[in-house]
């Protein structure tokens, strides 16, 4: 069989790729949604807390007491980048993190 | 069973009915809401899509799983990009999806135009063998689907690259050397020497 035969017929009976095409890591998400959130900084204030509790989602605990404070800066602040649950589920794929709302924990759960 | 990421993400944006190719109310909600710099918006676009431009690119790079990963990272920030242009003239999934594929293909590129790698030693360029597999072989196809898998991942990536976009991409030297800057014979020597490295390896094992 030449070459150019046995490559099509070879592509026509397999599939190149993985078997079964698998979801995507936690630790991918965690990663793509820092990415996100640090590119939506980058140009200026993310939507303020309470607007985004008043449009129905929920706060996890460190954005809850940031949300409390009077004061547009530190409202719009994004303490993820500074939080130990960013670090942990960038980097693992069952990190022991369990705050109630947040992303990266509900990363490992989706 | 989990249902395959792929049809997930195809069969977002549809509604009960016939399928709707263009954003659901909900999705153009959240779509607003990452526009306008909702965080926990840009954690559900993440969830919501993720695992369909995921399934996507590690099919089409496959055997390169390293890579799969940071490209799908520049797909969801390349749509971020374009969010605010987004038409909504598709489904937010099929678009993504359009992104996913204009980026597997600036990385099938980016491996052809590298230069070529060198040829093993002794190795020539062949257009026929009368010896190797056959038809035969090939009709146990989980089993070929497995060494074919085994052998593109041990082929230098510009070899690869090459194979799959011939022949499981169904693309034209043309069409490749177009999308290289390369000229028609250069591809035809790369695919002759891609070809020759597979065949070795797969007679081998």
């Amino acid at each position: 069989m030449n070459d150019e035969r046995f490559f099509r017929r070879l592509a026509e009976k397999t599939d190149a790729g993985p078997g079964t095409a698998g979801r995507a890591p936690a630790r991918l998400k965690s990663r793509l949604y820092s990415a996100i959130v640090v590119e939506q900084s980058a140009s200026g204030p993310l939507r303020s807390l309470a607007a985004t509790k008043a449009s129905g989602r929920p706060l996890c605990v460190f954005e809850h007491v940031l949300h409390v404070v009077k004061n547009d800066r530190i409202v719009s602040m994004n303490p993820c980048r500074v939080c130990h649950a960013r670090v942990l589920a960038e980097h693992f794929e069952s990190p022991p993190i369990y705050w109630p709302h947040c992303p990266y924990v509900d990363f490992q759960r989706r | 069973m989990s249902p395959d990421p792929l049809s997930v993400i195809e069969s977002a944006g549809r509604t009960a009915g016939p399928r709707t190719p263009t954003p659901s109310a909900e999705e153009q909600a959240l779509l607003a809401a990452v526009l306008a710099k909702d965080r926990k918006a840009a954690a559900e676009f993440v969830s919501r899509y993720a695992d369909g431009v995921y399934a996507y690119v590690s099919r089409r790079l496959a055997p390169r799983a390293d890579l799969v990963e940071d490209v799908v990272q520049d797909v969801f920030l390349a749509a971020l990009q374009k969010l605010a242009t987004f038409a909504g003239q598709s489904s937010v999934a099929g678009w993504l999806l359009g992104i996913a594929r204009h980026k597997v293909e600036d990385f099938y590129r980016a491996q052809l135009r590298a230069p070529d790698p060198l040829p093993d030693e002794g190795e020539a360029p062949s257009t026929s063998s009368t010896v190797g597999p056959g038809l035969d072989e090939l009709i146990d196809a989980a089993r070929a689907q497995e060494k074919t898998r085994r052998i593109l991942g041990r082929l230098p990536a510009a070899y690869s690259v090459a194979l799959l976009w011939r022949y499981w991409e169904k693309r034209s030297v043309k069409e490749m050397a177009a999308e290289a800057g390369k000229t028609e014979k250069a591809i035809e020597r790369l695919l002759a020497r891609a070809r020759t490295s597979f065949r070795r390896l797969w007679e081998a094992s």
